[in-house]
């Protein structure tokens, strides 16, 4: 059994990987990776990876999108696909052995859940209404699953998007808070020592409480030229599963947010091909 | 997860993250491979005051805070180092001397190394638990130094390297690096040479030699302890489990056999051919111990040394029944471990077979079947230990048997093997290797369980410390609080540091705009007293009673508002949350709370303003409850008395006012309440207890001050209020608390538990005992009279009270509905509620009630104090639960104790005016067995074993000495008549009626109460003998 973070990290203030608390994990992306599609790109965040690419908008195929609902603008639809071998026990696709079918029956719906919370955010975010019944489609695949997988997912979408050319007010940029020490209990106002953890990796999200932040520049680019120092994020998805105090949760926002912020810049770079070797 | 990272090759900085790859195995038997990134760092301070470097680059946590640097810049030094050294231990120094480390003489200034730590953890949690305190305080200078995330110290394994060597190496690179990093860091001024060195702990000599190649210092455990003063006392914490292997080898015959496999167990358990529980051993057989599964109804037992396999009380172990031919009766002898195995040497372990020619003696009588008709010599089912799951080792008090240190215990340093009886009979003799016996033999002194092999008849531990000389107040004070784990240190100043700032001058604040009158009512002007116990400091609890304009009366109970003080999740609370309870010795209280809180603060004191937690309610005159209301208040009590005193007042006609008057009226309310409640069943329980008046230092019989617990009308006045109050509240808290509030619950014991005692009553008294009810309990108990023998009574229902489970607290989704009830009290629900102080129970309840009612409090925080989760409260349960057991264990230990010690005073008062005869007393003989009788003494409230030797018979003087009346043991035959639970005992050879004595149980015997020194081994162990003389 390797350490646990709410042992050690009142002693040293380092997490599990060495990571003071508010470090993001190695993040290294690429676009453009797959050329058959509209727009792809390959993101890593620590050891969690994600391939995605887009397609479209094309014309489109289903009722939805040619009907009435379609008029008002293109429909996003996004696929989530977790490989059997991106965690730590190697899953079998259902149809196999019945042994196994309840285990891809949960990441089936982890995955699911995934392409619903990403599907509500791109379909909100873009410029939609400028490819009216049309269909955007979106397809992730995660190679591995290390912690905030759907921060990164969210990111790797971005990225696809970005590459494929639809436009859109700003990058969304995901990241992951979490709160370590005794959560679930409520805040003691005489000793306000709050350790909030930024990016969470696999281990960190089985042991503590945390939440998924997804921001966007305020205003689109261009129109505001005059302040750029000064842009405004705002919060387009928020996401969390676990049970924590409701006093802690305005301090992991706050962490959160800034952590999408320095993804913002980061992503900012591939794009414009600084880190693209 | 994927294994092989493909880093974009332009990214600078991938380099600085490794991967850690290892492989586990899951419970179900597959493997997985983990992949974990560190990412490595220049930032992680050496936390050397020394340094220069480090206190510029050492990273702030996220409220700006920099970790203060712990390492002291002038460190103890040795011989060896004169300029002081920094201490590096390896896993294996950690795992063999932990008690050294511990130690306050020597080891300061530590650096502990996360690869030791995550190693200790994989190897031992409670070592691990232990070195995780140690860096936690402040004084022993532990610094917990992450080398695997710092560049330099990271070490990658090499292809062919185990991970022990890959360890030891990593060990040996952050030795090799501090020392360079304090040389080039040490702050201007100092010299080169006084540049602490840095030594490497291990017990691997395979690494010392390694060390030895890379120039760095490094010294076995051992060796580096010969270093120190005071070192032959300190080698002996060294553990004994590696080196005593090492060094018997494969020499050794085995004497156990083997435990079953991990899978095999489990398999077992599963498939329900074994079973698991935990190891109880009987007090009066050493060789006997009992488990209870829930397969079976009656525990198990489980008879001798080759069956119990090493298992000792307390132990979760897992058992496998015997064929039904080797089902036995319990014993009915009383098997001593220190009489029988009292020659067993040591050293030698040759002639010996598991169970020893004496101890097969010993069992013998079992193996014959019993072929009673009644329950005690019914044959029952039998197992024997397979596997253990879980030792539930701790620290044993015990002191050193004189008989096994050598002749030349005194004289040589040399390290010998002696023999540790323990304070707690059940736990077998362990065994010592030391080099002090000498200094040794006489004193309580601390050991712990190291290992047992199978090799080994017994146990081997080692020593961790001397409390001071045997029957020394202190000494014995400390032993018991040990031995019961009471936490008795003084609190640590982050407790102190939450008492209220103005100390003994706080004060309920004048003006009613004041925050702390928030939610508060003003019932100053109420007419509260207290009664309690005489000289009592903690008053929790104070009453009042007043008659209402509609003929019907106002009741109010007023309990002092701890929660006020000790809010959640502050140091106190924890410190308060850990000790659970305050545990009451005879010269000695040890508080939960800080006597500032406990005695002054939060007490209810009479003509001073005090916040407290009141509930009143409307009762009739016939003292029916109309209804009842809770709430934060502020009262002041008129007086405190005392349970003497308030019973004068109210006996006395010329008193007539108010407040007189109020007590008469709550005396008459208690006694309507304790008549419907012994209506609806309740159980009016005994308890063997007596009670010590400390407070006489002068030269009169010392005995005087042991006292049998007077029961007043004005006790069960203050006890009948608090139970309704605890009733009350405990349905109002489940009201708004379906899961999580705090309750208490006695479960109703299954009818086989008093199977025994059914029996002994209709063979002996022809008596019944209903037991279908607790109410049809408590009228068959009341019929239980003998007139001859008016204390018959009390001895069937102290006899009845250990045949039932005991009470626990218990959160209330832990049972359905049903299972909330009280058996004894006959309520269906019950909590605690009344004492505060000194329980952490009730603070918890407290706050659950405050929550409940929607008080707010100073700041509003009040409404969230009481809501806990489900799984913290759990834990809490856990915890109160077995403290206060512990709690109740030391402290009639304590009672005991003192009456051996008063018995030893007045002994040597009769000494030096003639002989010590001892003191005549009446006492019950309470269990029979084939050589000997429990007896129960009520005046000194002790019971105590008769051994053969011990009965009187006619015609013998009682003066003889113990060594004396040892040889007659020899001489007596016995005819034991288990139908009939009688004995005779008689001299060989004359079994004329009247050269005999007979003994029965329940008989009211006349017996001669000494305390003697036993002869001829512990020194100075000292026992209660009891004499039964006709």
């Amino acid at each position: 059994m390797p350490l646990d973070t709410s042992t050690t990290y009142p002693l040293t203030r380092l997490r599990l990987d060495g990571r003071r608390w508010n470090e993001l994990r190695l993040l290294q992306a690429q676009i453009s990776t797959n050329p058959a599609s509209s727009g792809s790109s390959y993101l890593s965040m620590g050891n969690t990876a994600i391939m995605c690419s887009v397609h479209g908008p094309a014309e489109g195929r289903r009722g939805e999108a040619t009907g009435a609902a379609g008029s008002a603008g293109a429909i996003v639809e996004v696929d989530v696909n977790i490989a059997g071998f991106a965690g730590v026990d190697r899953k079998r696709r259902a149809g196999g052995s019945d042994k196994y079918v309840q285990f891809s029956l949960r990441s089936i719906s982890q995955s699911s859940r995934i392409a619903t919370t990403l599907r509500s955010a791109f379909q909100s975010h873009l410029h939609a209404h400028l490819y009216p019944h049309s269909t955007i489609s979106i397809h992730v695949s995660v190679l591995s699953s290390d912690g905030s997988l759907l921060a990164a997912a969210i990111n790797a979408c971005t990225l696809a998007l970005v590459d494929a050319g639809i436009p859109m007010p700003g990058l969304l940029c995901g990241c992951t808070a979490g709160m370590s020490g005794s959560a679930s209990t409520p805040r003691d106002p005489r000793h306000d020592e709050l350790d909030p953890l930024l990016d969470m990796s696999a281990p960190e999200e089985q042991e503590l409480p945390f939440l998924t932040v997804g921001t966007t520049t305020a205003l689109p680019v261009g129109e505001n030229n005059m302040d750029e120092e000064e842009e405004e994020s705002k919060v387009a998805v928020l996401n969390m599963d676990s049970k924590l105090h409701c006093s802690y949760i305005e301090t992991m926002l706050a962490v959160g947010m800034d952590g999408c912020g320095q993804i913002r810049e980061l992503l900012e770079g591939v794009i414009k091909g600084t880190n693209r070797g | 997860m994927k294994s092989l990272r493909r880093d974009l090759p332009s990214n600078p900085q991938a380099s600085n993250v490794a991967s850690k790859v290892f492989v586990r195995s899951t419970k179900s038997g597959k493997v997985q491979k983990i992949v974990r990134e560190l990412y490595l760092r220049q930032d992680i301070p050496c936390s050397s005051k020394l340094c220069s470097i480090c206190p510029s680059i050492a990273p702030a946590d996220a409220n700006g805070n920099i970790a203060p640097f712990i390492l002291s810049d002038r460190p103890a030094g040795t011989k060896a180092f004169p300029h002081g050294h920094y201490l590096v231990p390896d896993t294996n120094a950690l795992l063999n001397g932990m008690d050294l480390f511990e130690h306050t003489g020597a080891f300061y200034d530590v650096i502990i190394l996360q690869t030791v730590l995550e190693e200790l953890r994989n190897l031992s949690l409670p070592l691990y638990n232990r070195l995780l305190a140690l860096i936690k305080t402040d004084e022993k200078r532990f610094y917990l130094f992450f080398n695997e995330f710092r560049l330099e110290t990271h070490v990658r394994r090499g292809p062919q390297e185990s991970i022990n060597d890959r360890n030891d190496r990593a060990v040996r690179a952050v030795a090799t690096w501090y020392e360079e990093h304090l040389r080039a860091s040490a702050k201007k001024g100092k010299k080169e040479k006084s540049i602490p060195a840095l030594v490497v702990i291990t017990d691997d000599k395979d690494n010392i030699k390694k060390a030895k190649a890379e120039n760095v210092t490094a010294l076995s455990l051992s060796d580096y302890v010969s270093g120190l003063e005071d070192s032959e006392r300190l080698l002996d914490m060294i553990s004994e489990a590696r080196e005593a292997r090492e060094s018997r080898g494969t020499a050794g015959q085995l004497f156990y056999p083997e435990y079953l496999s991990m899978s095999k167990i489990m398999t077992g358990l599963r498939a329900g051919t074994l079973h698991q529980g935990v190891f109880n051993v009987s007090p009066y057989n050493y060789l006997e111990g009992s488990v209870k599964v829930p397969s079976f109804n009656k525990p198990l037992l489980i008879l001798g040394r080759d069956n119990s396999n090493r298992a000792i009380s307390g132990d979760v172990v897992v058992i496998e029944v015997l064929p039904q031919d080797q089902w036995k009766s319990p014993s009915s002898k009383i098997v001593d471990e220190e009489a029988v195995t009292r020659n067993d040497n040591p050293d030698s372990e040759e002639t010996e077979n598991v169970v020893s020619e004496n101890e097969r003696k010993a069992l013998q009588e079992e193996v014959k079947k019993a072929h009673g008709k009644n329950s005690e010599g019914k044959p029952q089912p039998t197992a024997k230990v397979v596997g253990i799951i879980k030792r539930g080792w701790r620290q044993y008090v015990g002191h050193v048997d004189s008989n096994s240190t050598g002749s030349q215990a005194a004289s040589g340093r040399r390290q010998q093997t002696v023999f540790v009886l323990a304070m707690d009979r059940k736990v077998p003799k362990i065994r010592l290797r030391t080099r002090q016996a000498g200094d040794l033999l006489g004193k309580r002194i601390l050991v712990t369980i190291d290992s047992w092999d199978r090799d080994s008849r017994y146990p081997t531990g080692h020593f961790i410390r001397s409390l001071g000389e045997l029957e020394t107040k202190a000494a014995e004070t400390e032993a018991l609080l040990l031995e019961y784990d009471v936490q008795y240190k003084p609190f640590p100043k982050s407790v102190l540091d939450c008492l209220p700032s103005e100390g003994h001058d706080w004060k309920v604040p004048a003006s009613k705009e004041d925050k702390g009158w928030k939610g508060r009512r003003d019932l100053r002007d109420l007419l509260i007293c207290s009664i309690d116990p005489p000289g009592c400091q903690d008053i929790d609890d104070a009453l009042h009673a007043r008659p209402l304009s509609n003929g019907n009366f106002e009741v109010g109970v007023h309990i002092a508002d701890v929660s006020h003080f000790v809010k959640p999740n502050n140091p106190m609370d924890f410190e308060a949350s850990v000790r659970g309870t305050t545990v009451y010795l005879v010269d000695k209280r040890i508080d939960m709370l800080p006597s500032l809180l406990g005695t002054d603060l939060c007490s209810l004191k009479p003509y001073v303003e005090r916040y407290a937690f009141s509930v009143i309610w409307e009762v009739t005159p016939n003292a029916e409850i109309v209804s009842s209301d809770f709430t934060k208040s502020v009262i002041r009590s008129r007086e405190a008395f005392s349970y003497e005193r308030a019973q004068k007042r109210i006996d006395d006609p010329s008193q007539t006012d108010e407040l007189t008057e109020s007590m008469r009226n709550l005396l008459r309310f208690s006694k309507i309440l304790r008549q419907k409640r012994y209506d609806a069943g309740a159980l009016n329980l005994a308890s063997p207890e007596v009670r010590i008046e400390a407070d006489s230092d002068e030269v009169g019989d010392p005995l005087t001050d042991v006292k049998t617990k007077a029961m007043l009308e004005t006790n069960s006045l203050v006890e009948e209020f608090m139970l309704l109050a605890n009733i009350t509240v405990g349905s109002k808290i489940f009201e708004s608390f379906s899961q999580t509030a705090l309750l208490r619950r006695h479960a109703t014991p299954p009818p086989q538990n008093f199977e025994d005692l059914i029996n002994q009553l209709s063979k002996k008294r022809g008596m019944e005992l209903d037991v279908s009810s607790s109410g049809a309990l408590a009228s068959s108990l009341d019929r239980c009279v003998d007139s001859q023998n008016p204390f018959f009574n009390t001895l069937v229902r102290i006899l009845a009270t250990r045949c039932m489970t005991s009470a626990e607290y218990f959160c209330a989704g832990a049972h359905a509905e049903p299972e909330f009830r009280h058996y004894g009290l006959a309520s269906p629900i019950y909590t605690h509620f009344t004492s505060p102080i000194r329980r952490y129970a009730d603070l918890i309840v407290h706050r659950q009630l405050a929550s409940a009612i929607g008080y707010e409090g100073e700041d509003g925080h009040a409404v969230i104090e009481g809501v806990s989760t489900r799984s913290k409260l759990e834990d809490i349960c856990q915890n109160i639960n077995y403290r206060h057991r512990n709690a109740q264990f030391a402290g009639r230990a304590s009672i005991e104790y003192y009456v051996g010690q008063a018995l030893k005073a007045r002994g040597e008062q009769m000494a030096e005016g003639g002989t010590d005869s001892g003191i005549d007393e009446e006492g019950y003989v309470m269990r029979v067995f084939e050589n000997g009788v429990v007896v129960f003494v009520p005046r000194f409230g002790i019971e105590g074993t008769v051994r053969l030797e011990d009965f009187v018979l006619p015609g013998e003087s009682n003066a003889w000495t113990v060594s004396e009346r040892k040889e007659l043991a020899a001489h007596r035959t016995t005819d034991f008549d288990i139908e009939e639970y009688k004995l005779r005992v008689e001299e060989k050879g004359h079994s004329e009626k009247e050269r005999g004595v007979t003994v029965e149980l329940f008989q009211k015997v006349k017996v001669n109460v000494s305390s003697v020194k036993e002869e001829g081994r512990g020194a100075g162990k000292r026992r209660v003998r009891i004499l039964i003389t006709g």
